[in-house]
């Protein structure tokens, strides 16, 4: 555990030293004002422009009423196909978040113990999937998942079934191609997660006799637990966003939200509706973000409480 | 006993981290493997019935265009990104700034959008500033280079940001108290320390920037648009084996582009730390 803290407390030092002022005589904060005034500009005006526009009723053509109105707010809350996108897009987001975690923690956990060359190799190897432009991914997955695809010549020709399974243009379809999205990401941020865990600690667990699996539940998972809502949300939050998976493996027809909010804005110039689509679904993400980063705290304290009793 | 239950226990989870190294990478063998089929027909095969360079000989000029077009965008995104981060990074780390956390969730408020809101939100921007001002920023590629490099820039300072707070600044008194100016300094004390921080901020931003489909599908319309636009096109309304192929290439030239930065920059550079 020592070993593990000095670079931290190393770093700290550092960045305190380097928080002194004046101390090279530079006012490094002079460099900070350019990047804030491009971002506000970048981030401020564009967002108000747009909440502003998603309270305008439609006109049709692109043309937006002059008049200020929630009533696309009001659709959207009561519209039974606006409220199942939202639904869908929330399920999904769910499901691929907690299957990442599944899969991604034992995965980064082999990763961190396995270490030496052959961990450097493999997470490089997981990083780089994620490097590259999405849609070769998708185009991959296509071939894979598809009537004629691999999956289906196996389940053909081993009689398994009679016709081919649909996997593509439907919600599985979709909930892989979000799992390939997020996945990468999710191994690389759980691999530093876990090795932030020392194995002395497992060692401990064994020689006062836990099993591997009591040392797993009991030691290795409560340790991670914030390191694992973290990295699900970072996953949920990607999900939530995903457009391109959703497009290519729905095949038009999984419409989440953020489908939707393309063919509201491009096919349909439904510019006030597809703004309220948006705003809502931002709102709705950070809303949940919120509530978890709270749970999150609220249990650290709780769990520090039992183990002062 | 103990090294039986160790045993069985580091197994389950290797075996799925070798499911999930095979689930990752098995998108892109089909893909490569495909792009050599003989097959002509409108949908592809694999494994491959017969060997054939055909799909690469039919790659239409319009993929070369559109390749043009993303790496040129992409280029301008990192360099503009970077020099926006390392001055953030810069302020943040060293400035003596108060309210640095509020200055931080600041700057990665554009990584929580999503990508759609963003292309969305900017096509609107656009209309009203040219409605406004009568600057057009739907022609050409400036409007896309920009709000590409609203989404880039959180990248960018996080690289650079994650390396200069390891920067001892003992460095900088040194050279100046051996009579170095403030710009000797920072160029030839502070630069080359953080230099692979700025390298790994100008991959990242890259990346961000070619890689990404809807800001591009908002952003830009008619006969030019980027290469991974182009694809996602085809792939929905006229699939042919040359995408396939185009793929494949860029599956290929990502690779070596990325195995050449990690060589570069060490692989610790590249790998996004949680604190990003």
């Amino acid at each position: 555990m020592a070993a593990n803290a000095n670079p931290v407390r190393d770093d700290q030092a550092a960045a305190a030293t380097n928080r002194q002022p004046g101390r090279t005589g530079t006012r490094w904060e002079w460099f900070l004002w350019p990047a804030v005034l491009i971002s506000f500009m970048l981030l401020v005006f564009p967002q108000a422009n747009f909440i502003w526009l998603s309270l305008h009723a439609d006109l049709g053509l692109g043309q937006v009423s002059d008049a200020l109105t929630g009533e696309n707010y009001l659709r959207l809350l009561t519209d039974p196909f606006y409220l199942n996108a939202f639904w869908l897009t929330l399920y999904l987001s769910v499901a691929t978040a907690a299957f990442g975690l599944l899969v991604g923690f034992p995965a980064a956990y082999a990763l961190a113990r396995i270490g030496g060359w052959t961990a450097s190799l493999l997470l490089s190897l997981i990083l780089t999937t994620s490097l590259i432009t999405v849609v070769v991914k998708l185009i991959g997955l296509n071939i894979i998942l598809g009537a004629s695809g691999l999956i289906n010549q196996i389940v053909l020709g081993l009689s398994l079934s009679n016709s081919p399974i649909q996997m593509i243009n439907n919600e599985f379809g979709v909930f892989i191609g979000l799992v390939q999205y997020t996945l990468p990401l999710m191994i690389v941020l759980l691999f530093g997660v876990v090795q932030t865990i020392p194995v002395s600690l497992e060692e401990a667990a064994t020689i006062l006799g836990a099993t591997r699996a009591a040392t797993y539940w009991q030691v290795i998972l409560p340790n991670a637990r914030a390191g694992l809502l973290s990295s699900g949300l970072i996953a949920f939050n990607m999900s939530m966003g995903a457009f391109t998976s959703a497009v290519l493996l729905g095949g038009g027809r999984v419409r989440t939200v953020p489908v939707l909010i393309q063919q509201t804005i491009i096919q349909e110039t439904k510019y006030g509706e597809g703004a309220a689509l948006s705003t809502t679904l931002v709102g709705l993400a950070f809303l949940i973000n919120v509530a978890v980063i709270a749970y999150l705290f609220a249990g650290g304290r709780q769990r520090v409480g039992q183990r002062a009793d | 006993m103990r090294t039986e239950r160790d045993w069985t226990g580091r197994a389950v989870s290797k075996t799925i981290l070798c499911a999930v190294v095979v689930f990752l990478l098995a998108p892109f063998i089909v893909v490569v493997g495909a792009s050599f089929d003989s097959a002509t027909e409108y949908h592809v095969t694999f494994p491959p019935r017969g060997f054939s360079l055909a799909g690469y000989e039919t790659i239409p000029f319009k993929y070369a265009l559109a390749g043009g077009i993303s790496l040129i965008v992409a280029v301008a995104v990192a360099i503009v990104s970077t020099l926006i981060g390392l001055c953030a990074a810069l302020g943040l780390v060293r400035g003596n700034v108060i309210g640095r956390e509020v200055f931080q969730s600041f700057f990665r408020l554009p990584v929580q959008i999503p990508f759609v809101v963003t292309g969305a939100v900017f096509l609107q921007f656009y209309y009203q500033l040219d409605a406004a001002t009568g600057v057009n920023l739907l022609n050409g590629f400036l409007g896309l280079i920009v709000a590409h490099i609203f989404v880039a820039v959180p990248y960018s300072i996080g690289a650079i940001a994650s390396v200069l707070t390891r920067f001892n600044p003992a460095l900088e008194e040194a050279a100046q108290s051996l009579g170095a100016t403030g710009w000797a300094t920072f160029w030839q004390v502070t630069f080359p320390f953080i230099r692979p921080g700025v390298m790994a901020g100008m991959f990242y931003a890259f990346i961000v920037s070619f890689g990404d489909i809807p800001v591009a599908l908002f952003l830009v319309s008619g006969e030019r648009t980027t290469l991974p636009v182009e694809i996602f096109q085809d792939m929905q309304f006229d699939f042919r084996p040359s995408i396939l192929a185009v793929s494949t290439l860029i599956a290929v030239l990502s690779l070596i582009a990325i195995v050449g930065v990690q060589r570069l920059l060490g692989f610790d550079m590249i790998v996004p730390a949680q604190k990003r």
